[in-house]
This record gives C-alpha cells, sequence and structure tokens, in this order.
C-alpha cells in the first residue's frame, strides 16, 4: 500500500515536472526572437520586454531603434505620438532604461530607417542604431 | 502651463513647429505693480547635446508686451538632466512693467526612483532663486511630479509662499 502511495507520487510529480518543462521549452523557443542575428550582431533588447511586446504581432516586422536623448517621458512621448500617426506601424514600445524604442510594422516589406531617423530627429533626439527583424 | 508665484500669476501656451523654436501667448498679472500683461514669446533652442544618458539644453527666450512693446523681457536658460539627476539655470532680464529687474535662479534634482514610460515620475529638487529688487537670495525644496502628459511642481518658502507651476502637454 506504502509502495503504491510512493510509485503514485512519483508517477504524479513526473507528469506535473514534465508538463512544466514543456511550458518552459514553449516560453523558451515558441516565439521568441530576440536571439536572432540582425547584420552580423546579436538583438540589442532586453529579452523578456521583447517578448512581451511580440504578443499579438506574430507576422510584424519590428524595428529595435537606439535613440540618444530619451532620458524622460516628455521626450518619449513626442516619439510615441509621431508613430502612432503612421498606419503601417501596429504597436510602440518606449524603453526608457535602455533608451529603445520598438516598433512593429504590420504588413511592411521595406522599413525606411531613413525615416524612422528623420522623424526621432524631428522630436530633438538622436538615433544611434536601427535593428530590423523580419518577419 | 500655469505659473503662480510671489512675482506674478501667468497662464500660457506655446506652440513648437519643430525642435528649434517656440511660439507663445501668455497672460501675466504682475503681484509687483498689480497689472495685467498680455505677451507674446518666442523660444529658441541653442544647442541640445543627446547621449545615451543624458541630455543637455540651452534656451534663448524673449517676449514683449502686447498692449505695450516697452514691456519685454529676454532670458538664457539651460539644463542638463540624466534619469537621475537635473540641473538647470536660468538669467532674465524683464523691463517696463513699472520696474527693471534682473533674475537668477538654479535649479537641482534626483529622482527617488526610475520609474518607467507612463509611470508616475517624480522629483526632489532644490531651488535657489535671486532678484535686483530685494536682493536677498532665497533656497527651498521642490516637488515635481509627472506623469504622461502632465506636470505639476509645487514649492514652499515663508517669504515668498507658494510656488506652483502646472504644465500639460498635448
Amino acid at each position: 500500500m506504502k509502495n503504491s502511495f510512493l510509485l503514485g507520487l512519483l508517477t504524479l510529480s513526473t507528469a506535473i515536472y514534465a508538463q512544466h518543462h514543456d511550458m518552459d521549452s514553449m516560453h523558451s523557443h515558441e516565439g521568441h526572437i530576440h536571439n536572432e542575428m540582425v547584420d552580423g550582431k546579436n538583438l540589442d533588447v532586453d529579452a523578456q520586454r521583447f517578448d512581451t511586446f511580440m504578443i499579438g504581432i506574430d507576422n510584424n516586422t519590428i524595428a529595435v531603434v537606439s535613440v540618444q536623448g530619451m532620458v524622460c517621458d516628455f521626450c518619449a512621448r513626442g516619439i510615441e505620438k509621431t508613430f502612432s500617426k503612421d498606419q503601417r506601424v501596429s504597436k510602440i514600445d518606449v524603453d526608457l532604461a535602455s533608451g529603445k524604442v520598438l516598433l512593429a510594422f504590420s504588413g511592411a516589406d521595406d522599413i525606411d530607417s531613413a525615416d524612422i531617423r528623420k522623424k526621432i530627429l524631428n522630436n530633438g533626439l538622436n538615433t544611434t542604431d536601427i535593428q530590423i527583424v523580419g518577419k | 502651463m500655469i505659473n503662480s508665484s510671489s512675482l506674478a500669476d501667468n497662464i500660457y501656451w506655446h506652440y513648437t513647429p519643430n525642435i528649434n523654436y517656440s511660439l507663445g501667448l501668455d497672460y501675466q498679472k504682475d503681484k509687483v505693480s498689480n497689472e495685467y500683461f498680455p505677451s507674446a514669446r518666442f523660444t529658441y533652442l541653442i544647442n541640445r547635446k543627446n547621449t545615451e544618458k543624458s541630455q543637455r539644453n540651452l534656451y534663448f527666450k524673449t517676449g514683449v508686451g502686447l498692449n505695450n512693446s516697452n514691456n519685454h523681457f529676454y532670458s538664457l536658460a539651460g539644463d542638463w538632466e540624466t534619469r537621475r539627476f537635473f540641473t538647470s539655470f536660468s538669467v532674465k532680464q524683464s523691463s517696463g512693467a513699472g520696474y527693471d529687474m534682473f533674475e537668477q535662479s538654479a535649479k537641482v534634482g534626483v529622482a527617488p526612483y526610475l520609474g518607467d514610460y507612463g509611470d508616475l515620475h517624480t522629483w526632489l529638487m532644490l531651488q535657489t532663486k535671486k532678484n535686483d529688487l530685494d536682493n536677498k537670495q532665497i533656497t527651498y525644496p521642490l516637488l515635481r511630479l509627472f506623469k504622461g502628459g502632465a506636470l505639476i511642481e509645487m514649492s514652499y518658502h515663508k517669504k515668498t509662499d507658494w510656488d506652483v507651476h502646472l504644465m500639460y502637454r498635448f
């Protein structure tokens, strides 16, 4: 009786561990493109933030924009306002801590990096790098 | 933008066509002369330096009375800030409102925590001011809060009473 109980407990805990591990595997590999190489460089983003951003926009092209001078909400608010007027931009994320802006472009085959730089500059800030992550 | 201090109450609207300059209208009640002064204002960004962790600005500001062009001011202001620290200075010469005045002020501030985009941001500051009307320097603490497009600054000094600054950016 005691052995049966222990065997049952072991089986149950193994099953729970396996299910949990599967969930971990999904979390680590499904839809996670923050480890992609872009132009020979690792994608320079906060992985968790990027994954959260990617929820619900799987078929979008993402521009990871590195911005100088984005030290406060007021500076960043202009950027969000500017890009929210672009109908191709489906989602925007501003990360003050890293100085990154994530832009999701829906149905965009070619993202115009020069246009992104110009819009950031018109907000009084400078772009140092843009990494494009394809569909 | 609404300001209320011991010297004046004013409400100010401004429009920024591009980052280099802004145009504005100001309506001020001067508490020294007890008169009202509508004025047009112009702000020009002389220099801005962005780095990965900081931004530095230098501005020239001027304004002229709409009822009497003898009422005018010009000012030089600068600031440097990171997400954690803030410093600024301003010198301003005002003329025509029944008196001439030269004002100097400076602020230093620290953010006790670093909020993310969209959070409530808090700055604890120390401001010092001097003008040549009473020729006394006063220094007092100031609290700045902002969230989204709204900003409020509040300070109190026994000589100048409350100094409140409200701003909303559309």
